[in-house]
């Protein structure tokens, strides 16, 4: 055939580069509405469930029967089932019914009836019942602060430049699992060096992930995965009951968590019991629930590549973000995975979750240019940070996060560097050279760093934290003229006794004030109400060098 | 690959169920349920051949002996390769994936955590398949060696993820629950194209 320019050029188009995919529903390649979906119900006899969504209870799985004992609320589940689907889904978007109201319906249904409540809304309509359904009433954001090499230094300095870029959280991930202890305290120091109170987490295998929060080297923890079917769960050696056990083994060292789970994940590890994406995410969301869990980390994820490549596929991913906020769950909205090679796509992706503005708008956003994103890159980069400013401030929309000036982050970036190293120094660890404390302080990425002996960093890694804890650290810093960071870190481990951040979605101010669901919770009910930028806010979201007045003229 | 002059080709033959040899000396090279048999190369197309090839290799080069076994109980990453490890008579083992995602595990370790980890199979060539291996002898003689160096692309997902999870849905459903492993004879074969 004779080619057609046109098509040769679109061809070549980035966006012909992703992945993308038929529906299958046999093996769960479906964002929602598989004709394999069970259709709601629930039967309930003295308090007990005796049949939900079309099973009955002696042909309940794991999840089904935890789900049911734990996960509804079955004062008013009989007549919240009563409810019409269409009605529920009206009700979400109509400003006069507020999110109380919802709340009693939603939390009383079951993982059927949610999921077709979802099918009556198009994009747009469920942006409106985010924007009411939020829990905090001020949405953040959270940034990925790693590195190729899980250099420390460079960690510290980045967590530091995140949190005077007003991230609420960070959170670290190893390239190399043993360097944990090191990552963990690198975003300790660095991300508590400044004024801001951030909180800060180190993803990995769940045992080690527990002992480092417990050690006060972490202040929250987010990568405990649940899975929809029972066969997924098992394979991660788990079931919904070892899943609570660590929800409060956390609750009990005072110390914030929220699970994980996203559409996807069941297709990606081979078993999704013929279900639609949506409605496993469905039950892992009423698990969530069942366990007591403040949040979640949903919206996909990592595995946004599978609902990515099948029709509707941000359509689901903003469906079970909503879906969290539907039964009071803080949400950590997703968006921190690169999943598409157009800059159309990713931006249209994130504003569905911008728009209306959740409780984390990215779990998280990499701080670092994205080779460097250990978590396999993130859906924005440190080299976009000017493109989601301007965004901000074309549509008057808080993202989370504010501009700041290059002086204040070279001098942040090098007392973050500095202070990790005088830690380093305290407990006798491998030294952290002046000149690595200079490169780090400018560095752009991994590469700009000297490479530091990994052999000695991991013996060391070891040995610090088989003997130290996160007061050891504040004692660390007290002593080598620190003191200001030091008060910072004492006041973190200080919420483990007063427990105030446990609340649904809390985070801290600039002033260390909590901000949370029962403190400042979301209140919308239509134009004027809700979450508004402060002027004082807006001021500052508006700055860039680059801009022009009349002074400047 | 295919338009080289010889291709390789893997010939498998099953042995009896790999029972534990207590020889300090072995590093199990567990190998999932569809590899070399149903699924023949890596989600780039690297075939298994040459994988097997450069992770005996790796084993080899540091003195050590490379036992081949099949898992057919899990196509679960972490959950056969630390089944190997506490199989391996050194406490070490290599999983690998038929897509080609590979990891290093310790008998000691719990299942979920490793020594080292190659999420993203696109990215490995058989260069990386033979330092894997390396380092899992090194590990054996009790050595800290230097990480493999990490390979991080971050376009990997957007193209691959799809594929990835269609090639693990085809492995998963070949998994036999509870059958035991069984260890495995190999041979390359050079086939003209």
């Amino acid at each position: 055939m004779k080619r057609s320019k046109r098509f040769e050029v679109l061809e070549k188009r980035p966006i012909n580069l992703d992945g993308f995919s038929e529906e299958w529903a046999e093996v769960g390649l479906i964002a929602m509405e598989s004709e394999y979906d069970p259709e709601p119900s629930i039967e309930i006899q003295s308090g007990v469930v005796m049949e939900m969504d079309g099973k009955r209870r002696e042909a309940f799985d794991s999840i089904d029967l935890f789900i049911a004992d734990y996960g509804i609320n079955l004062d008013n589940a009989e007549a919240a089932m009563k409810t019409d689907t269409l009605q529920i889904a009206r009700m979400l978007v109509d400003v006069n019914v507020s999110r109380d109201e919802i709340l009693k319906i939603t939390t009383a249904i079951t993982p059927a009836k949610i999921t077709k409540v979802m099918s009556h809304l198009n994009v747009v309509e469920i942006m409106m019942a985010q924007m009411k359904m939020r829990a905090r009433r001020r949405p953040s954001n959270q940034a990925h602060i790693t590195n190729l090499e899980d250099n420390p230094v460079l960690m510290a300095a980045d967590a530091a430049e995140a949190a005077l870029r007003g991230f609420s959280e960070i959170e670290t991930t190893t390239a190399v699992s043993r360097y944990a202890p090191f990552n963990a305290l690198a975003l300790l120091v660095g991300g508590l060096c400044g004024k801001r109170r951030i909180l800060s987490q180190c993803s990995l295998e769940e045992a080690l992930e527990l002992k480092m929060g417990m050690k006060g080297l972490t202040s929250y923890a987010e990568t405990v995965s649940v899975y929809g079917t029972e066969a997924v769960m098992t394979d991660g050696d788990d079931t919904p009951w070892s899943k609570g056990f660590l929800a409060s083994i956390y609750a009990s060292r005072g110390m914030k968590m929220r699970f994980t789970s996203g559409t996807g994940a069941e297709v990606l590890m081979g078993n999704t019991e013929k279900k639609s994406m949506l409605y496993l995410e469905a039950r892992c969301l009423f698990l969530t629930k069942g366990c007591g869990v403040q949040g979640t980390q949903n919206g996909s994820v990592s595995c946004i590549g599978i609902p990515g490549a099948v029709p509707g596929g941000f359509r689901v991913i903003a469906a079970e973000n909503l879906m969290a906020s539907m039964l009071n769950l803080e949400v950590a909205s997703g968006n921190d995975q690169t999943f598409t090679h157009s800059d159309m796509r990713r931006m249209s992706k994130v504003f569905m979750q911008l728009l209306p503005g959740t409780d984390f708008i990215s779990s998280g956003y990499s701080a670092m240019p994205n080779y460097d994103d250990m978590f396999a890159g993130s859906n924005t980069d440190c080299d976009d940070y000017d493109d989601w400013y301007i965004l901000q401030r074309d549509m008057r929309v808080d993202g989370g996060i504010l501009p700041i000036r290059e002086e204040d982050a070279i001098g942040i970036r090098n007392k973050g560097a500095k202070a990790l190293q005088a830690v380093f120094q305290y407990f006798d660890l491998p030294e952290i050279t002046e000149a690595e404390v200079e490169e780090a302080t400018y560095a752009y990425s991994s590469y700009d760093m000297p490479k530091r002996n990994m052999v000695e960093d991991l013996k060391a890694a070891e040995r610090f934290l088989a003997g130290n804890t996160g007061f050891d650290v504040a004692k660390a810093l007290w002593e080598k003229g620190f003191q200001d960071v030091s008060e910072n870190v004492l006041d973190m481990l200080k919420q483990r006794i007063t427990g105030d951040y446990l609340h649904t979605a809390a985070i801290f101010d600039e002033e260390f004030k909590l901000e949370s669901a029962l403190n400042d919770p979301n209140l919308y009910e239509g134009p004027g109400t809700g979450y508004q930028i402060s002027e004082e806010r807006w001021s500052k979201m508006i700055q860039k060098e680059n801009i022009l007045g009349p002074s400047a003229l | 690959m295919s338009n080289t002059e010889k291709r390789l080709e893997l010939e498998i033959k099953e042995l009896g169920t790999a029972e534990p040899r207590g020889e300090a000396d072995e590093i199990i090279i567990a190998v999932s349920p569809s590899f070399g048999v149903q699924q023949r190369e890596t989600i780039v197309g690297l075939p298994h051949a040459i994988v097997v090839r450069e992770l005996a290799a790796g084993v080899e080069e540091e003195g050590f002996k490379p036992r081949f076994v099949k898992y057919y109980n899990s196509s679960d990453l972490c959950s056969f390769a630390n089944e190997a490890a506490k199989l391996s008579g050194s406490g070490i083992s290599i999983g690998i994936q038929s897509k080609g995602t590979i990891m290093i595990h310790q008998r000691d370790l719990e299942q979920l955590d490793n020594l080292e980890i190659f999420p993203q199979a696109p990215l490995y060539d058989a260069e990386i398949y033979r330092k894997i291996g390396k380092n899992a002898a090194r590990y054996g003689k009790g050595n800290t060696p230097e990480p493999v160096p990490t390979l991080n692309d971050q376009m990997a997902l957007a193209k691959y993820q799809i594929k990835a999870a269609l090639l693990h849905i085809k492995e998963t459903e070949l998994v036999v629950s509870k059958k035991p492993p069984v260890d495995l004879e190999l041979h390359i074969k050079e086939v003209a194209e």
